[in-house]
């Protein structure tokens, strides 16, 4: 049942940008470091004897602010394919349960952000070969760069769905992503529990890949608890 | 609308509630410490972004159920509509950055900062960012009407606000990055022997430029919009 | 013959305000069922429960004999809906708007031709629905819900914001469904005139509570006829025949004869002629299922 509703889901974000935006997210990261290195290649080669590490962690300055804000384009765009003309009425009579919708919804959008995440990989990749930054390269750092922001961006993904697709007003899940970013923008100060700022893996308390499980773990319950408020609404 | 007004400022409260100054050491007047950090999260994000919130939220009621066929059914020019809306969205901006002001004095009198408050800076820091929206509005103006959702014109103002983090940094290109300026305007580093912060032909080129080509494209896009 | 939608004491609340009263529907298979009141009566509301979009404050709904809270996914199998204004993905073009919801249901590719035949969409299968008319994307919508052979249709004000050419064919397309595929058909509306011309069937609701369901035969049985008699001097006429014990009424210049089987005619006009008075005509005046309605809706308003 998931997958016949998946593949519905598929079909309906076509010309919605949803791809678009899926390659632009992580274009612009690496872009900014083009912009960056462009202008000032040899100021930065001569910050740091780990040129790699160094322009990763140059690339990660954007990865969780692009996440975050991926996250909250994506959920208001899903929310309004349904809302447009209250097509809610016509899914939700469908044969499947409402946990399925949310479920697919979901994964949807997990799976447009995890191929966004692959695509920073590469493009990471490519622009560092590029730059010609050395043989040494560090595989293992760039896949953590790449992947564990958007793992550790699960429970923002969980909680952002959930008040866009509960919302009738698009501006109150809009705003708060609004206020998402600048938590995630300033996460530098904030207290190590605020979800907006795992993606950046800068809790002091933890290893990055304990922010990994916990993003897991708190994706899960967040998710469960919009998949429960979102089934016991009324469809109006 | 109203508790959307209170999210800046209260976000810029938090900084500068946060913020460390009393460690600071310098003969800086504590007042544009304080205003240095509540400005960066605030206006080099929050009012760009928030700007098409705010154009998203005015064209709403239109978009709903056909409102815009009603709307200029009635008699009125389409170019007043337009107009009526920016002005009313940048009388919201005014608003958004005068109750700002007020979070900049509340952190301040938090903090029991002895110094005089340097009114005539403030105000120049408020006004000019203030003026450096105009043209981002403008063109969130357009991309509201012209998209029904709230999404694809928050992805425009994204792809345009998240630059100017780098943008601002740089000595080149900052100056004449449009999304840049309220942070410009607004940093009390900048020029302060000029009307403002940034230097005025830098006010009327890229703020008033992109003002005139934003309101001029939205304009002319309302007028032929079909509803 | 069973009942294909059965509800029991159904109750839906918002607040403080029933919006469904008590409403016990029972819908016969095969029939075309009139779901009438007027606009604000509940009538939505009470289709969201049916389809499982709201759920109800109190009572049950038993829709193929199975209870809708137990096995919903079960029956909306076999449920096809329209409700309100149709339910589309304007970016998508009318044969992929088939496509999402056929992929959920399961059934072949083919079904979404021989649809889009049913309604007449075919030479714009390839078109994208904002393109649309309101009428085309009402039949998209008709198209969806019939997508999967349902053997339930709910429509919910179907022919809302159509013109007469829309609201015509529409009416065919409905009256073919319960002989052509053995659809029973659900179908609400705030136009008495609307379902008269479709309906077998018909429950009437105002203020949330059901006043009238039966066949439409019935119904129309309601539909009492006065006869009126054009008279030289109505009022003196009516008089002389209350005086002799004959139950009439004067009106606009006329005569009403409550009672009016032959032998009453005939006797009331007897005397009239007898006491002088010209009659010019008498005529039977038929009630129109309009006037009934209303005079129950008011009625129960008051």
């Amino acid at each position: 049942m998931i997958g016949q509703l998946l593949r519905s889901d598929f079909l309906k974000i076509r010309r919605k940008g949803f791809w678009l935006l899926t390659v632009i997210g992580p274009l612009g990261v690496v872009f900014m470091q083009t912009v960056n290195y462009g202008v000032r290649k040899d100021y930065l080669l001569k910050q740091s004897d780990d040129n790699w590490s160094y322009y990763l962690s140059n690339v990660n300055m954007f990865t969780p602010l692009a996440l975050v804000l991926g996250i909250v384009i994506l959920t208001s765009l899903m929310a309004s394919v349904e809302n447009e003309t209250n097509a809610w009425k016509q899914l939700i009579a469908l044969p499947v349960s409402k946990m399925t919708v949310y479920l697919s919804k979901f994964t949807v959008l997990a799976a447009l952000l995890l191929v966004a995440s692959l695509l920073l990989m590469l493009f990471t990749l490519g622009y560092g070969y590029y730059l010609d930054l050395g043989t040494d390269i560090p595989y293992i750092d760039v896949v953590k760069f790449s992947f564990y922001p958007y793992i550790a961006a699960l429970p923002v993904l969980a909680i952002h769905l959930w008040i866009a697709l509960v919302s009738k007003n698009q501006g109150v899940p809009v705003t708060t992503g609004v206020i998402g970013v600048i938590l995630t923008y300033m996460s530098y100060n904030l207290p190590d529990w605020l979800i907006w700022k795992w993606p950046a893996l800068m809790n002091g308390w933890v290893e990055p890949l304990t922010i990994v499980w916990l993003g897991i773990g708190f994706g899960v319950l967040l998710y469960l608890a919009g998949m429960l408020d979102f089934v016991r609404r009324d469809v109006t | 609308m109203l508790p959307v007004l209170f999210v800046g400022p209260a976000i810029a409260l938090m900084t500068g509630l946060m913020s460390n100054i009393a460690a600071m050491e310098t003969e800086m007047n504590a007042w544009y410490l304080l205003l240095q950090y509540m400005i960066l999260p605030y206006a080099l994000l929050f009012l760009p972004l928030m700007a098409g919130v705010l154009s998203g939220l005015i064209c709403r009621y239109e978009h709903q159920a056909g409102g815009w066929k009603q709307f200029l059914s009635l008699p009125v020019t389409r170019g007043s509509v337009f107009t009526v809306k920016y002005l009313l969205l940048i009388a919201t901006v005014f608003a958004i950055q005068l109750l700002f002001l007020g979070a900049v004095y509340l952190a301040g009198t938090v903090k029991e900062i002895a110094d005089p408050f340097p009114m005539m800076i403030i105000w120049k820091s408020v006004l000019g960012g203030w003026i450096a929206i105009f043209p981002l509005v403008a063109l969130q103006l357009w991309m509201s009407m012209f998209w029904k959702n709230f999404a694809a014109p928050f992805a425009v103002n994204v792809i345009f606000t998240l630059p100017s983090i780098l943008a601002v940094n740089s000595e080149t290109f900052g100056p004449y990055y449009p999304w840049g300026q309220p942070f410009l305007m607004m940093y009390t580093g900048g020029a302060s022997e000029s009307v403002f912060y940034v230097p005025w032909d830098q006010v009327l080129t890229v703020v008033g430029g992109s003002l005139v080509v934003f309101f001029a494209a939205g304009w002319t896009y309302f007028q032929r919009k079909s509803v | 013959m069973g009942y294909v939608i059965q509800t029991n004491h159904l109750v839906k609340q918002f607040g403080q305000e029933k919006a469904v009263d008590n409403i016990s529907l029972a819908i016969p298979e095969g029939e075309v069922y009139g779901f009438l009141g007027p606009n604000g009566a509940g009538k939505t509301t009470t289709i969201r429960m049916l389809l499982g979009l709201m759920t109800s404050t109190s009572g049950s709904i038993h829709i193929f004999n199975q209870d809708l809270n137990k096995e919903r996914i079960d029956i909306l199998k076999h449920v096809g809906s329209l409700v309100e204004n149709p339910s589309y993905y304007p970016h998508l073009t009318a044969e992929e708007n088939l496509e999402v919801f056929r992929k959920v249901y399961g059934v072949p590719k083919s079904r979404i031709r021989e649809v889009l035949g049913v309604v007449r969409l075919s030479d714009v299968a390839g078109k994208k629905v904002k393109a649309f008319s309101l009428g085309m994307k009402q039949r998209l919508g008709i198209a969806i819900a019939l997508l999967h052979q349902p053997k339930l249709l709910i429509l919910d004000e179907p022919t809302n914001g159509l013109d007469p050419s829309g609201i015509i064919e529409i009416r065919h397309l409905i009256k073919r469904l319960p002989d052509e595929f053995g659809m029973t058909v659900l179908i609400s509306s705030h136009l008495l005139s609307e379902i008269d011309q479709i309906a077998t069937s018909v429950g009437i609701i105002s203020e949330g509570k059901m006043i009238f369901q039966d066949s439409i035969e019935n119904l129309r049985e309601h539909a009492q006829q006065n006869v009126v008699l054009r008279v030289s001097d109505s009022i003196a006429a009516s008089q002389a025949l209350l005086v002799r014990g004959v139950d009439a009424k004067n009106q606009d210049g006329r005569v009403y004869l409550h009672e009016n089987s032959d032998d009453h005619v005939s006797q009331a006009i007897r005397m009239l002629v007898q006491d002088g008075y010209a009659v010019y005509r008498a005529e039977e005046e038929k009630r129109s299922l309009e006037d009934i309605f209303l005079a129950m809706t008011k009625g129960h308003a008051s």
